[in-house]
């Protein structure tokens, strides 16, 4: 809102007027200005990152517009016809008065506006689809679990447990900003939802089938993601940290986790060695460790020191934070299918949990 | 014209009440069961919808307190999501829908002219259908069991590896089960509009609400069998492991959103039509005029049935369709707003040129309309591709959802009920407590709604139990929550408003509100058997044109006032002249609709408890049962022995080859082929667009044997036809032989195709193919049987004496599902084996 509309409202309420328009009217203000400071969420609709979630917002606001004027409209002419007026028309009068009413609201009103909406909204859907480009954008793979994304880099120069050609993290999603990225997505069990609200639209992640959509970053920043379709109990508790980057860092980041150097990262430091022996014993079966074990029942751990949540966004990555994770998962981040740790002396869990911090690339 | 019976003009009124009464009156006591009244069984239908809503009701505040801040542990995700899914589930299937047939079932009648609805004993079996459903559906929360995959239960996630409980079948069975109600009020509402309105009411006569109830049967005819298939299939994927959902053998967990959807958008205008049907019944009443553009509703209406069941897809445009499909469906979505927005400004020009009065039930039509537009404006936007992928799955969608649903149907009902208040009971409602009602109502839903679009738009999405501080969502959370109790608060005043004026309501003068429709004719509360006389209309507004009519019709001056024969009669008109017919002579109470729904619900409980043998045994039950009930028709004892009528009137309809049992059947197969059309989609879908499908490279069914079995039933319709059409001619000249002939014929097709699925060697656990052709073999058998066992029944009541050519109508009932088994039988041969072989894997 800007400071002469401020200033008009503060004027208004000062106004020796009615003493219920004034706290009408301070509501309003009231209103506007805590949904402004709402605006700057990580998951806002409102506050776009990318041209796709700014055409989206545009449409929003010349719908909203636009329907706030019908609304008015309608209604206000609802409330006149309830005036008492004394009129005498003949029924051809009434007749025409009818068809007006009809044709114009009924039929002109709603055709136009359509005809507007698709003319104006469906190009703006044009930017999200994977169409061939010249120059043919990096492709991420993210994959649903409950309640984990899985998130792959097949262009990168490593290499998975089968050999393929990838970089595989979990829970943390790292882009290159200002260029077109298409994102292939699935789902592994059920159906789940990939969403970056401030990038652009949603896509379903089905399980045997690939969809894809195309969104870009403007702007080096963080954004909130999370599941967007029902997929268990873990539904409220599957988030993404989505790092848009500029290209030279998200080249660096991507090369810092091909296979040597992850192998290098894992099993340098004589230190862990029992941590590793721990883990070899007890979680290698799910979870993958580039060098140490190459379980995929669970997310991929070569790099989980360096991201920013644990347990997909239910807690913030911090000294400490593994063996917690470890020890309290259960009440955390309630049904998540990691067995709990109770038969596991504390020793050893924090261990494991200091082992698993020192993986940042 | 003049009325047909004019001689029963000098009756005594009050003994032709008394006589009436002694043939229509409800039993007392454990017999009260037994009643098939349809005013009786329309307030049982919206009562018990009035339970289920205040459950439903009670969820939402759960789920409302849970998301009321951040972070909160009042409720578990699990238990979360059992709440969320049994709120949707209740609120749509066991609240929404039954209260809009009951109020349907209660009115219709009454506003066509007629006495009762045209198949009384399934009024009954649909009401104890969504009564034991309904509690078997409820009785999981209490065992909290109760399914958790949201209300439309997507695959996988309802799959039995995902949610291996009882959960998913309570919903499955429970809402298969519910629907036998839904599909079998809409079959008698659509019969009785086309074919029992009084005389002379032609159909563009005939009350603007029977158009919109004639709409809203034939679409729950046409939209539930997608998804009672669809749960048929679920459940057998889920009991037996057919993997009709499952990617790995075959099948695809998007074909149970298609036909999911195709049920789904269609419910959400089964559910607005009625509820736009009492806002154009009351508009007229209160602006004092008719309403303006009658053409145009009745066109709207049509319009918006039909593209109603094109736009399925746009709930699941983020599933990665085409992009053309999108396009189409998105344009359809918004064309729906055309029909709507006609009927919107029939409703302002009516009270443009009106003098409309602000009575309390134009208070919620007014919230109704503030409400509904701004849903349908959002309805639009949603429409818009690109826009539906940033909202959709968040809470704008909810609010939208609760806009449409809320505005389009609580309002208005709130409106019908105060308005046919006066003649539920006889009294009045009070105008204070009822607008305290409607305000903290109005203003409590749209404190937490209106502001759960901005909370979607900050990125909230649906269906998470709980989320976290810091994310910008709790102020507007718990300004809804706060909001929502207020909702409760103002609904609970009007509950306690419409309770008192049972006792305090002053009481009323007749006809109220000035109303036209004949409904106002009855006495208040109306007698069993609505009007002493059935008047000739030829008015859209008989009691605005003929203030007197309902003093005539009770003093019996008008058509069947003469009840000495002891049947309940009313007139068999025209569906489209509205004129007389013939005479519907309407079965009387009984016990078999009862004994049957309590069979089916033993079957839906053995079937949850996977009891198979027990299903087994309770479907026989259920199915003698409803045939037992069927022998009492025609010129059975205890139907019309006697077929004796006053002179001047048209002949009973068992002794014509006419009446509504024909035209039920017709509706039945309507629905049954949708089920069939279902069933064809499901297989050309998974053939084409599942990723994993496997069709083997030769037929595993025997040609010759089903082209034996086709001609085997081609041959006895025939012989059904050729028996039909003596009997039009009144000739019943061994006509038990035919009957039995085509029954043997019936019989060598059913155990031919039986061979045939024998000697193919199914493996339908494998492969989601097999796992089809067996649901298909055993469509068609069952049709087969169905139709053998009825023609063998046929015979044996030629025996007795109940079918001939004194009562010629029940063969040519048969006869159509005869037809209606060639037609199913050649397509899905040919789709299944035929096909196949022609174009390969």
């Amino acid at each position: 809102m800007s400071e002469r509309n401020c200033a008009r409202c503060i004027l208004a309420i000062q106004r020796p007027s009615r003493r219920w328009v004034n706290r009408a009217l301070f509501v309003v203000w009231f209103a506007v200005l805590a949904s402004l400071a709402g605006c700057a969420g990580d998951k806002s609709i409102l506050d776009p990152a990318g041209q796709a979630a700014r055409d989206v917002r545009l449409i929003w606001w010349v719908m909203l517009s636009f329907g706030t004027v019908v609304l008015i409209g309608v209604t206000a002419c609802w409330l006149y016809t309830f005036k008492p007026r004394d009129v005498v028309r003949t029924p051809a009068q009434e007749r025409r008065i009818a068809r007006r009413w009809i044709v114009g609201g009924g039929i002109i009103l709603p055709v136009a506006s359509i005809t507007a909406l698709l003319a104006f909204g469906v190009p703006a859907g044009q930017r999200m689809l994977p169409l061939p480009l010249s120059d043919p954008p990096d492709v991420i793979e993210v994959i649903g679990h409950q309640w984990w994304f899985e998130v792959r880099y097949p262009q990168a120069q490593g290499s998975d447990s089968e050999g393929n050609s990838v970089v595989v993290t979990a829970n943390h999603l790292v882009m290159p900003v200002g260029e077109p990225v298409d994102f292939h997505v699935s789902g592994a069990d059920v159906i789940h939802g990939f969403w970056i609200p401030r990038l652009g639209g949603k896509i379903d992640m089905i399980p045997g089938r690939v969809n894809k959509i195309r969104l870009e970053a403007d702007i080096p920043a963080v954004f909130g993601a999370q599941c967007a379709e029902l997929c268990g109990v873990g539904h409220a508790n599957m988030h993404l940290y989505v790092e848009a980057m500029p290209r030279e860092e998200f080249d660096t980041w991507l090369a810092s986790r091909q296979d040597e150097q992850l192998n290098q990262l894992a099993t340098e430091d004589a230190a862990h060695d029992d941590a590793r022996e721990a883990f070899l014993t007890h979680c290698a079966s799910c979870h993958r460790v580039a060098g140490v074990s190459s379980g995929t029942i669970g997310p991929d751990l070569s790099d989980i020191g360096s991201r920013a949540t644990l347990g997909a966004g239910v807690i913030a990555m911090e000294e400490g934070a593994v063996s917690h994770w470890l020890k309290h998962h259960q009440s955390l981040k309630t049904g998540n299918k990691m067995p709990a740790h109770d038969d596991l002396e504390t020793d050893t869990l924090d261990a494991l949990g200091a082992w698993l911090e020192t993986l940042t690339p | 014209m003049k009325s047909v019976n004019q001689e029963a003009i000098e009756h005594d009124p009050q003994q032709l009440h008394e006589e009436l009464h002694d043939i229509w009156g409800n039993p007392k006591g454990l017999k009260a069961l037994t009643i098939v009244n349809h005013t009786t069984l329309g307030l049982r239908f919206m009562v018990t919808g009035m339970v289920f809503f205040l459950i439903g009701g009670i969820l939402a505040m759960l789920v409302r307190t849970q998301l009321a801040m951040p972070d909160q542990d009042f409720m578990s995700p699990d238990i979360y999501n059992q709440v969320t899914t049994m709120h949707g589930t209740v609120m749509m299937f066991l609240f929404a829908i039954p209260m809009l047939e009951g109020l349907a079932i209660y009115l219709i009648p009454k506003m066509i002219g007629a006495r009762d609805l045209v198949c009384p004993r399934l009024t009954s079996l649909g009401y104890f259908c969504y009564l034991f459903g309904g509690i078997i559906l409820t009785f999981s929360l209490i065992i909290e069991m109760a399914p958790s995959s949201g209300w439309f239960m997507y695959t996988p996630l309802s799959s039995s590896e995902y949610a291996p409980g009882l959960g998913s079948d309570f919903w499955l069975l429970g809402i298969t089960f519910v629907e036998i109600s839904a599909v079998s009020a809409g079959v008698e509402l659509v019969v009785s509009i086309l074919r029992t309105r009084t005389q002379g009411m032609a159909l563009h006569k005939m009350p603007l609400f029977a158009w919109y109830i004639l709409a809203m049967a034939l679409m729950i005819v046409i939209g539930f069998p997608p998804l009672i298939l669809a749960s048929v299939l679920l459940e057998l994927e889920r009991a037996v492991g057919m993997p009709f959902f499952a990617i790995a053998g075959g099948g695809d967990p998007i074909l149970w959103q298609h036909l999911f959807w195709l049920f789904g958008h269609p419910e959400v205008y089964i559910i607005f039509l009625p509820a736009a049907g009492i806002v154009s019944t009351l508009i007229p009443v209160f602006a004092g005029r008719p309403i303006v553009g009658y053409g145009w509703v009745v066109f709207a209406i049509i319009v918006t049935g039909f593209i109603s069941f094109g736009l399925w897809v746009h709930h699941m445009f983020t599933v990665g369709i085409p992009q053309l499909a999108q396009a189409f469906f998105s344009a359809a979505s918004m064309l729906v707003a055309v029909p709507t927005a006609i009927q919107v400004f029939v409703w302002l020009a009516t009270l443009w040129l009106g003098k409309p009065k602000m009575k309390l039930p134009m208070l919620w039509v007014m919230g109704f309309l503030i409400i509904f537009v701004c849903g349908g404006l959002t309805g639009v936007m949603l429409a818009l591709v690109p826009f539906n992928w940033q909202v959709h799955d968040t809470h704008f969608v909810v609010a939208h959802m609760h806009y449409v649903l809320v505005g389009g149907m609580f309002f208005p009902l709130i409106a019908g009920l105060y308005y046919w208040l006066p003649l539920f009971s006889g009294r009045m409602p009070s105008e204070n407590l009822g607008r305290w009602g409607f305000w903290l109502t109005f203003l409590g839903f749209n404190g937490t709604f209106l502001i759960m679009h901005w909370t979607g738009l900050l990125g909230m999405p649906r269906r998470v139990y709980t989320y976290e501080a810091g994310s910008g969502w709790e102020i507007y959370n718990l300004l809804s929550s706060v909001s929502s109790f207020v909702l409760s608060a103002g609904i609970a005043m009007v509950l306690l408003d419409i309770a008192l004026h049972f006792r305090f309501g002053k009481p009323a003068k007749h006809n109220p509100w000035n109303a036209d429709t004949l409904e106002w004719a009855n006495s208040m509360p109306p007698s069993a058997y609505n009007f002493v006389s059935l008047p000739n209309v030829e008015t859209r507004h008989p009691l605005w044109d003929d203030p007197n009519l309902p003093y005539t019709m009770a003093e019996g001056k008008h058509g069947l006032a003469v009840p000495v024969h002891g049947r309940r009669e009313m007139w068999g008109t025209d569906p489209i002249t509205g004129k007389v017919r013939e005479i519907i002579h309407l079965p009387g109470n009984s016990w078999w609709p009862l004994l049957a729904a309590a069979a089916l619900a033993v079957v839906c409980i053995s079937l949850l408890v996977r009891v198979y043998a027990l299903a087994g045994i309770f479907v026989l039950i259920a199915g003698v049962f409803l045939l037992r009930w069927s022998w009492e028709n025609g010129a059975h004892p205890i139907a019309a022995p006697e077929a004796a009528v006053a002179p001047g009137d048209p002949p009973l309809h068992s002794r014509t080859m006419d009446g509504p049992g024909l035209w039920a059947m017709a509706v039945f197969l309507l629905a049954n082929g949708s089920f069939f059309l279902s069933y064809l989609f499901g297989w050309f879908y998974l053939w084409t667009v599942s990723p994993e499908w496997r069709m083997p490279d030769t037929s595993p069914l025997s040609l010759p044997l089903l082209v034996t079995a086709g001609i085997a039933i081609a041959a006895g319709a025939v012989v059904m036809e050729k028996m039909v059409r003596r009997l039009r001619h009144q000739c019943d000249e061994r006509l038990g032989v035919g009957l039995y002939l085509a029954g043997a014929l019936g019989a060598v097709q059913v155990v031919l195709t039986g061979w045939v699925l024998y000697s193919a060697n199914l493996s339908p656990t494998q492969t989601s193919h097999d796992a089809v052709l067996l649901v298909g073999l055993i469509y068609v058998l069952f049709h087969g049987g169905l139709a053998v066992v009825l023609t063998l029944m046929q015979g044996l009541r030629v025996g007795y004496g109940y079918v001939g050519a004194h009562a010629p109508f029940e063969p040519a009932v048969v006869a159509q599902l005869w037809r209606y088994n060639v037609v199913t039988f050649l397509v899905l041969v040919g789709s299944i084996a035929v096909l196949p072989r022609v174009v390969g894997g």
